[in-house]
């Protein structure tokens, strides 16, 4: 039995099947490219030395945690407010990926602060205000997991997910309002950036990069999702629960 | 092109110890997910393996009548 034609986002399972190999190859060259000209071209820090090289994963990693944390609420909010299952299945899958984002983030961040700043860790501001952000993920995550009713499920977390996200904006200007240890921002929008062409280059390609790849496991995943859920409705269905 | 020093200026165990904790995390993701998939298609096979719930149903109905 062909599941797939039973999957009510029916039109979306192929589209997405199309996209991801053009996602995932493209993710694969750019973190290529990225990690070239990071790693042989862009010049030593003055200040810093090589350490600073953590950055072109670090960064793109924290900004997409929040990116993906902002996505998911919106997807979350979209599925619960109008009733469309698939942006809320959306929202699931794009929960563990914002929180394998976070988790380098604050790791890559912790492996750069013991030898500019002496401590791995500090309770700093925007540290912190990152880690209530992977606290939120794990408890977006375990929350639908431990509902059965997929429905259900999604209507809970769309409100810890709505609730959450205004840490997002804390997070963002944390190290404008509060005297803090972590660095200000690299790349700002309306100002020329604080860094050299190509650790500029290296570091956007980075950013470019996670977020394909963001978009081929997301979309994997979304196809999973959809999958499980049509067995599941379709097993119920089967024995007329 | 500089070919890097791969002690980094003495900072080698911060820099490759945050790339590879990144490398080791997409990769976890990576291999779960296509487990994930990969249990799907299994219970795919089974499900379309099995009798069908309908006659099932219909045998237990006749135990229970």
């Amino acid at each position: 039995m062909n599941l797939y034609k039973y999957a009510s986002p029916a039109m979306f399972y192929p589209l997405a099947g199309k996209m991801i190999p053009w996602f995932s190859t493209a993710a694969a060259i750019l973190f290529a490219a990225g990690l070239f000209i990071g790693f042989f071209i862009a010049p030593p820090d003055f200040q810093q030395g090589e350490v600073y090289r953590i950055i072109f994963i670090h960064v793109p990693a924290a900004w997409m945690g929040m990116f993906l944390y902002v996505l998911m609420a919106i997807y979350a909010g979209i599925g619960w407010a109008f009733n469309a299952r698939l942006a809320s299945m959306m929202a699931s899958s794009l929960a563990i990926t914002g929180a394998m984002f976070t988790a380098i983030s604050l790791v890559t961040g912790a492996f750069w602060g013991k030898p500019t700043w002496g401590t791995w860790w500090v309770w700093d501001a925007r540290m912190t205000s990152t880690l209530i952000l992977m606290f939120l993920y794990i408890g977006f995550i375990s929350l639908q997991a431990s509902i059965d009713d997929p429905r259900k499920a999604d209507r809970a977390g769309a409100v810890l997910a709505l609730v959450g996200v205004i840490n997002v904006p804390i997070i963002y200007f944390s190290v404008q309002w509060w005297n803090t240890l972590h660095q200000g921002a690299t790349i700002r929008i309306l100002q020329k950036p604080t860094i050299r062409g190509s650790m500029l280059a290296a570091l956007l390609i980075m950013l470019a990069a996670c977020w394909l790849y963001s978009v081929a496991v997301v979309l994997i995943r979304l196809r999973c999702i959809i999958l499980e859920r049509e067995q599941n409705a379709a097993r119920f269905a089967e024995v007329g629960v | 092109m500089n070919w890097p020093d791969l002690s980094m200026g003495g900072h080698g165990f911060y820099i490759w110890g945050a790339y590879a904790f990144s490398f080791i995390a997409i990769v976890w993701e990576l291999v779960s997910l296509s487990q994930r998939k990969k249990a799907l298609t299994e219970q795919q096979r089974q499900s379309s393996d099995n009798v069908p719930a309908s006659v099932l149903r219909g045998s237990t109905n006749e135990t229970t009548s």
